[in-house]
């Protein structure tokens, strides 16, 4: 089994899970996490249809029984880090995708540890005597595979991918089994008659190119042959810091658009000052209500990290976003990118009240010691402890928490 | 239209009304030369609305008349040519050029389209042109070329009580430039990009200043330099003058310009340059990451409370020890996050105020 060095973890409904263990009354019965939208589902709740992201009102007509939970957040986030500190006993070669998963190359450690399967099985038993957390793992030679072991896996399992076999096994899979493959894509190969991957494997190159794009086809019928040359990687070092927002059947009205741009805007800047990062470009992304979208960008003098010169930045494309639509969006999202290390900032003369989108004016000065001092008093109080105004008057609005937006944007 | 006239001096007239034509140009017909024969007088305009440059020269007329022709092909058609004598004739929406030998059919553009301008250059001040031109280079270091701030884009002419005064700034540095006894009336904005072309179109000896309010009108024996003013009001900058400094280091130009051309090997970008200031001179350093370092030290005269440390962008610094005149500068500093000023000891008439780098 040495040539199967890969293992992606991925902990069981987790949320779910935490809230099962955090009140043992509810073990074993179908538990909704979210409030207006369903951000998880246990197993038990999943057996009745319910899946994220789903209305709650609408799951609930599927699954009267369930319960209903808004989340723990901070309980996620410890029980995420404990496993996190497991797995890392296994090997310092982690790459940790999300608050619940994670790959991890043992070849280094192997000749300590035991055979990739045997390391699997102590993965899974530690995690679930110290935690409590049902964790299912996939071993196999490659990322990829390992992402789809672990699927077929779960629940609270495991599965080796054996090297000889790895095609044969991949082949047999429905095409929705490969990780990039949603309903629209699996719609167009199932309409071309593609529905394994094998058959996936055996298409020309070119047809899948034809049909899903160069760029999709070649990848595609890589990942149906298994090659997958990306290592686990320990740091992933960001090129791009973001968020985005989902507007239900949509927003038009631009004081509204605003206020979930500043939100967006607060997120991305909090982050950015947590990372002591600074973005040059500022991209803007919206979806119409027929799907169609569109992208602005801009990019600033010096780069800044402030969260009025995003929302600034976010309003000043908006208009040219829009223009030429007249239809409701229905999501918005943003990102700061080209960034550096916090640093030497050139300082604008006095010559006006300043712009805040020059990293260096009086404004941005100003900005950004009002930004210092409410990050200060949500790290000691909590998030929701102070932010702007338009931004907690439109809180109902939104309709997931943002505990669970931070535990996605967990870095 | 038809005319003869040197190869060379047909191609200086061309390149001359070229500076203002854009390459890209919302209006074809900005990409053409209007070219008016009178009596024995060549008139070449080019104009990209903003910018207009009016010039002339003298050729053997053979028939009378204007056409718009392509600036850019007209003037390299021209310079490609035999040297020797080469005839112009516009007629039917053509244009023809010939050398001896070589001919060019070009197509015109239409005469009818060209924007009017206006063709008054009565009253304005003669002033000393390389004077001008030398007051000019100085400023426009400093003016933006930002076009989201146009403003800053341009470049005050303000009358003072013993002249004028040039000012601009793109709100990191600002520079600003007394010429007194030149006795320019009234005020405006005008915009440095096109100041900067004086030199090049009509620069002369002497130069005739006119600032009617709405345009800049710089004309000479070589023609005229016309400059729509920018609307809007500069900044007040006065304020931003320090009354006094605490601290001066005065420095030889020349060794501190040589130093800022080491420091700019190794800075690129946002690395600033770092001054060590004390007794006996200032120690200049400048370091990045990914690339290295360069030190080195600077003697000079100090006449301060305490060693200073400040840094700065090292092109606005340089763009600032350039623009100063005379063999020594002077640097006077407040602390590390003031701006600190620039000048000569020998040129009271010029000063470059630039804001620090705060680290």
């Amino acid at each position: 089994m040495s040539g199967t060095p890969i293992l992606h973890c991925d902990l069981d409904a987790f949320y779910a899970s935490v809230e099962q263990i955090l009140d043992p009354s509810l073990a074993g019965r179908p538990i909704l996490v979210g409030g207006g939208v369903v951000v998880a589902a246990s197993y038990e709740a999943r057996a009745f249809g319910v899946s994220a992201p789903m209305n709650v009102r609408r799951a609930l007509e599927r699954c009267p029984d369930a319960v209903v939970v808004s989340g723990s957040f901070r309980e996620y986030s410890d029980y995420s880090d404990r496993v996190m500190a497991i797995l890392r006993d296994f090997t310092p070669l982690l790459e940790q995708i999300s608050i619940d998963e994670a790959f991890l190359d043992v070849s280094g450690t192997m000749h300590l540890l035991g055979d990739p399967a045997a390391i699997a099985r102590k993965i899974r038993r530690r995690v679930k005597e110290e935690t409590g957390l049902p964790i299912s793992i996939g071993v196999a030679s490659s990322k990829f595979l390992a992402k789809v072991a672990s699927a077929a896996a779960k629940p609270d399992g495991l599965l080796v991918v054996n090297p000889d076999d790895e095609i044969d096994w991949l082949h047999s899979l429905p095409v929705r089994a490969i990780w990039g493959i949603g309903p629209v894509t699996e719609r167009k190969l199932h309409d071309r008659g593609v529905k394994t991957v094998g058959e996936l494997a055996a298409t020309p190159v070119e047809a899948l190119s034809r049909w899903l794009g160069p760029g999709a086809g070649h990848h595609l019928h890589a990942l149906a042959w298994n090659r997958d040359p990306r290592p686990v990687q320990t740091s992933r070092r960001a090129k791009s810091i973001g968020a985005q927002s989902a507007l239900g059947r949509g927003l038009t009205d631009t004081g509204d658009l605003s206020g979930v741009l500043l939100h967006l805007a607060d997120r991305v800047g909090t982050r950015m000052r947590k990372k002591h990062k600074v973005g040059k470009t500022f991209t803007l992304r919206v979806r119409f209500d027929d799907m169609t979208t569109a992208t602005r960008a801009t990019t600033f003098d010096a780069p800044l990290n402030t969260t009025s010169a995003i929302h600034h930045a976010a309003m000043a494309l908006l208009d040219d976003a829009r223009s030429g639509h007249d239809g409701p969006l229905t999501l918005v999202g943003m990102s700061m990118s080209k960034l550096s290390d916090e640093g030497a900032v050139q300082m604008e003369l006095a010559l006006d009240d300043g712009d805040v989108s020059h990293a260096g004016s009086i404004a941005a000065d100003h900005q950004a010691e009002i930004d210092r001092q409410i990050d200060l008093a949500r790290e000691r109080f909590g998030r929701g402890v102070v932010g702007r105004a338009s931004d907690i008057l439109n809180k109902d609005r939104r309709r997931v928490d943002d505990g669970f937006r931070e535990l996605a944007e967990k870095d | 239209m038809r005319i003869r006239a040197e190869r060379d001096d047909l191609g200086d007239v061309f390149s001359r009304a070229n500076r203002a034509v854009g390459t890209r140009s919302a209006l074809p017909v900005l990409q053409g030369l209007k070219c008016e024969v009178t009596g024995s007088s060549l008139r070449v305009t080019g104009t990209d609305l903003e910018m207009t440059v009016q010039t002339q020269t003298e050729v053997e007329t053979l028939e009378e008349g204007a056409a718009v022709i392509p600036g850019k092909i007209l003037e390299q058609a021209v310079r490609k040519m035999p040297a020797g004598q080469v005839t112009i004739g516009a007629e039917d929406g053509d244009v023809e050029i010939l050398g001896s030998g070589p001919r060019f059919s070009l197509k015109q553009l239409g005469l009818d389209d060209f924007p009017e301008i206006s063709e008054s250059t009565v009253g304005g001040t003669e002033v000393d042109g390389e004077a001008l031109a030398g007051a000019i280079a100085q400023v426009t270091t400093a003016a933006s070329t930002d076009a989201a701030r146009p403003i800053l884009t341009g470049v005050l002419f303000e009358s003072t009580e013993d002249g004028v005064r040039l000012v601009s700034t793109d709100s990191y540095r600002l520079a600003v430039r007394d010429l007194p006894g030149v006795g320019i009336e009234g005020s405006g904005l005008i915009p440095a990009r096109g100041l900067r072309e004086l030199p090049r179109t009509v620069g002369s000896s002497k130069v005739q200043v006119s600032l009617d309010g709405r345009e800049g009108v710089f004309s000479s024996d070589r023609g005229a330099l016309r400059l729509r003013m920018i609307e809007g009001t500069f900044p007040k900058y006065q304020s931003l003058l320090p009354d006094s400094y605490p601290n001066q280091l005065v420095v030889d130009r020349d060794g501190l310009l040589e130093a800022l051309g080491r420091v700019a090997l190794v800075a690129e970008d946002h690395i600033p340059v770092r001054l060590k200031i004390n007794a006996g001179g200032v120690e200049i350093a400048v370091s990045r990451q990914d690339v290295g370092a360069e030190k080195e030290f600077l003697a000079g005269e100090y006449s301060g409370s305490e060693e200073l440390e400040i840094a700065f962008n090292p092109r606005y610094l340089a763009d600032g020890v350039s623009a100063i005149t005379g063999d020594a500068v002077r640097l006077q500093l407040i602390d590390g996050l003031k701006p600190s000023v620039l000048d000569s000891a020998d040129d009271p008439g010029f000063l470059y105020l630039l804001m620090p780098v705060r680290i």
